[in-house]
């Protein structure tokens, strides 16, 4: 899946040979010495400031609606002690709108200042074109099938499907995706989640059908189906022969240790594994330790 | 004198009783391993760790089970980010990046057995240091705790929040104001804590108990850092470990000197509000080059650069806890995560905190420390293997991590809703150079600070003078205004004008 591991004399490289890749962001977290400051990095620097203003500048814009909407839900809130069916209420300073009032006032304010420095920096010269705000492809697509799978995971399939297999389809997804940087497979990986997904979403949206199975069976079928391609392309690299066993084994452990070491809630407990495991738990496995 | 016993009676008990609880191990070893484990991992943070196990451990254990958990996991990942520092030049968290300067031409000169050996003792001793400060401090908490009521109360929570907003503020400073304004506003949400008035429910009935902290946590620290993290990285090289890892006695003994000073700095700037480990680890090297007879050679593999960074930002931990736990400050963003633990258990940081409880997290940090010590020395080539996995291979199963924890405290599926979108915002807001605490912080110290503002007000018939009239409040209102005002353009030209003629 586009690493190798090579032997170079005491020190194991791990090389990667995928094509399209993103650039790292770890590269910003490496100590730099202060010294290095040459007129290119100044330059760099100072461009990055000026795409963080034009992005302040949205922001702001942002922020100033927010306030302004928030300030009027808050003026629904009685401040001045009216009556409620005929009930005095209580005076202004005891008023459950006093202190929002506060705050979506200085945030109307702040976003106000952070408008002018925007604004003052150049942010709203650059702000309508998408080099002005670091508009970038790559990371965009990125960003977006990211959004796409954990959409769809935490709307779709968490609530109705099985959550070991629903879990089992995302580790293998994210992995097969974003391991290596391949866009085509961000966008396979995304599709693939959106369909498991979206089909639970579609086809049992209320409360009362969460229980029923058909969604499990896609969802399963999608994930062995999935677990299978990258088996098969990714002969040979041992991120790809570890998928299937990281994807079983980390929510299956998970679930059980939620479910029956910490005695707490887990989702969609009549899901297909789930509800197996908590038959066999309770009539095959507790009764032997149980028995007095 | 008699002060000092006692608090030494305290924690010996509160020692005792940990020591003699078989569980206290298996919560320490599990604890102090993952944090170990997230700290090595490259763009894994400690807040990461101790956000994740809030998720597992928070409220489903007893809070002293609880505590060990966190503060291991704690421990263990400021001082596991020293392992890529060293072995790949590439710090594990950002505490760890003044370690790399000095650790990683060390390893490539053959000497990286004895620079984790050297880098594990000293954030053993530099823990130590911290957590004995903290048990100093508790008279700090005594002595303020006669004195405060609701006015006091209102103040600090503002204090909180502003401060950690001015300080932790990459960019612009108001960017951490409107991070920390955001948060408490997300605190608004639900019924009011005095009158039961909703407030911006928008007829959800989930909405009227408000937001719940865990999501809100696993939100701001978690799913934006696993955006973030699912990129490919060139892992680069890992430099193969030679010589022993177990430290000798002597080079010990001979860079005490060094190790006490960088415990010292490194706890003094964890008890800045809002200041974390990386800070400590940098301003500690720093002095380290200043003062140290070796100093020339930081950067070239200097024993002395590496032990001024390493101890610092495990001391760091200590002095973080001491405004968390004396003033309910968070010092740094792990400790923002750890009040969101402390939140869920129904204690609020503070002045108010039983004092016994500080004990016995001082009982846990010299634990916590030990566990990570001899976990240092005798299993450091397992967390060598597991530098190795790439972060793309972890970040899905933190994912999943995330949503089973974040479900399982709050029990509904909204709270994974709330996290999505909490996450997704944080996100950008990082994007955009907003500080991510003080937001934390707000939705924490927000009801409270509705609730004892108001309550401020009610009891002196709507007048402000309670937070003029006594001299707690005044004090703080005091500080409020000069953090806000020392930030007007007009004050700052006065300090920038003042600072040239001194010059």
């Amino acid at each position: 899946m586009g690493f190798e591991q090579v032997k170079d004399g005491n020190a194991t490289v791990v090389k990667d040979n995928s094509e399209n890749e993103i650039k790292p962001a770890l590269s910003r977290a490496k100590p730099q010495a202060p010294d290095r400051v040459s007129d290119g990095v100044v330059g760099i620097e100072a461009e990055q400031l000026a795409v963080l203003r034009a992005r302040d500048f949205w922001a702001s814009l942002a922020l100033l609606l927010l306030s302004l909407f928030f300030l009027w839900r808050t003026s629904l809130i009685p401040l001045w002690g009216e009556n409620r069916a005929g009930v005095q209420g209580g005076d202004w300073y005891n008023s459950a709108a006093l202190v929002p009032l506060g705050i979506f006032s200085a945030l109307l304010v702040l976003s106000l200042v952070l408008m002018r420095i925007a604004v003052t920096a150049g942010g709203a010269k650059r702000a309508l074109s998408s080099v002005g705000i670091g508009w970038n492809r790559t990371e965009a697509l990125r960003f977006t099938t990211i959004s796409v799978v954990l959409f769809f995971y935490i709307a779709g399939l968490v609530p109705r499907v099985d959550f070991v297999i629903g879990s089992g389809l995302l580790i293998t997804a994210l992995i097969y995706g974003y391991h290596g940087g391949h866009p085509r497979r961000m966008i396979v990986a995304a599709g693939v989640v959106a369909l498991a997904g979206g089909y639970a979403m579609m086809m049992h949206l209320p409360r009362a059908e969460w229980r029923l199975h058909d969604d499990d069976w896609l969802t399963l079928a999608l994930w062995l189906g999935l677990t299978l391609w990258v088996l098969i392309l990714g002969r040979g690299d041992p991120v790809a022969r570890a998928i299937p066993a990281i994807a079983l084994v980390a929510p299956l452990v998970l679930v059980c240790a939620m479910a029956f070491g910490f005695r707490q809630n887990v989702p969609n407990r009549g899901g297909l594994i789930f509800k197996t495991i908590e038959y066999h738990y309770y009539v095959t496995l507790k009764p032997l330790w149980s028995r007095t | 004198m008699e002060f000092v016993f006692s608090q030494l009676a305290g924690f010996g008990g509160a020692f005792a009783a940990l020591v003699a609880d078989p569980w206290t191990y298996v919560y320490l070893v599990t604890s102090v391993f993952l944090g170990i484990t997230i700290g090595a991992l490259p763009g894994l943070t400690a807040t990461l760790a101790v956000t994740i196990l809030t998720g597992f451990f928070g409220n489903k254990i007893p809070l002293d089970y609880s505590l060990i958990a966190l503060l291991g996991a704690y421990v263990g990942a400021i001082y596991g980010g020293s392992y890529p520092s060293i072995l790949l030049n590439i710090p594990g968290t950002a505490a760890s990046a003044a370690t790399a300067m000095d650790g990683h031409p060390l390893a490539k000169a053959g000497r990286g057995g004895e620079a984790l050996g050297l880098t594990t003792t000293a954030s053993f001793i530099g823990t130590l240091i911290g957590t004995a400060a903290l048990l100093i401090f508790v008279w700090v908490l005594l002595l303020v705790s006669k004195n405060i009521a609701s006015p006091e109360k209102a103040l600090l929570a503002l204090f909180g929040i502003l401060l950690s907003g001015t300080l932790m503020s990459e960019d612009l400073v108001i960017k951490g104001w409107i991070a920390g304004l955001i948060g408490l506003a997300m605190a608004m949400v639900g019924m009011d804590p005095l009158l039961s008035e909703p407030r911006y429910t928008f007829g959800w009935s989930y909405m009227l108990s408000g937001f719940q902290v865990v999501p809100v946590l696993m939100g701001a620290f978690a799913v934006p850092q696993i955006i973030e993290g699912l990129r490919h990285i060139e892992v680069g090289k890992i430099v193969a470990l030679q010589g022993r890892i177990l430290p000798n006695l002597a080079t010990v003994r001979r860079h005490m000197p060094t190790i006490t000073r960088s415990g010292v700095i490194g706890t003094g700037i964890g008890a800045l509000p809002g200041v974390g480990e990386d800070v400590a680890g940098w301003v500690s090297y720093g002095v380290g080059k200043t003062v140290s007879k070796d100093g020339k050679n930081f950067g070239k593999g200097s024993l002395e650069g590496l032990l001024s960074s390493e101890t610092a930002n495990n001391a760091c931990i200590g002095g973080a806890l001491i405004p968390l736990l004396v003033l309910g400050i968070p010092g740094s963003p792990p400790a923002a995560a750890l009040m969101g633990a402390f939140k869920i258990n129904n204690i609020i940081p503070g002045p108010t905190i039983d004092p016994n409880i500080i004990l016995r997290v001082v009982a846990i940090m010299v634990l916590a420390s030990l566990t990570m010590w001899i976990l240092g020395l005798f299993t450091a080539r397992v967390f060598i293997k597991i530098l190795r996995i790439p972060q793309t291979v972890f970040l899905p199963v933190v994912m999943v991590l995330t949503a089973i924890g974040s479900f399982s405290v709050g029990g509904g599926i909204n709270d994974l809703y709330l996290m999505l979108g909490v996450g997704f915002v944080a996100y950008f807001m990082n994007l955009m150079k907003y500080p991510i605490a003080p937001l934390v912080i707000g939705v924490i110290l927000g009801g409270l600070f509705d609730e004892t503002f108001r309550r401020s007000l009610f009891l002196a018939d709507g007048s402000l003078a309670g937070f003029v009239s006594r001299p707690g409040a005044a004090t703080l209102l005091s500080l409020n205004i000069a953090l806000i005002t020392a930030q007007f353009p007009a004050m700052r030209r006065i300090f920038a004008r003042l600072r040239r003629k001194e010059t």
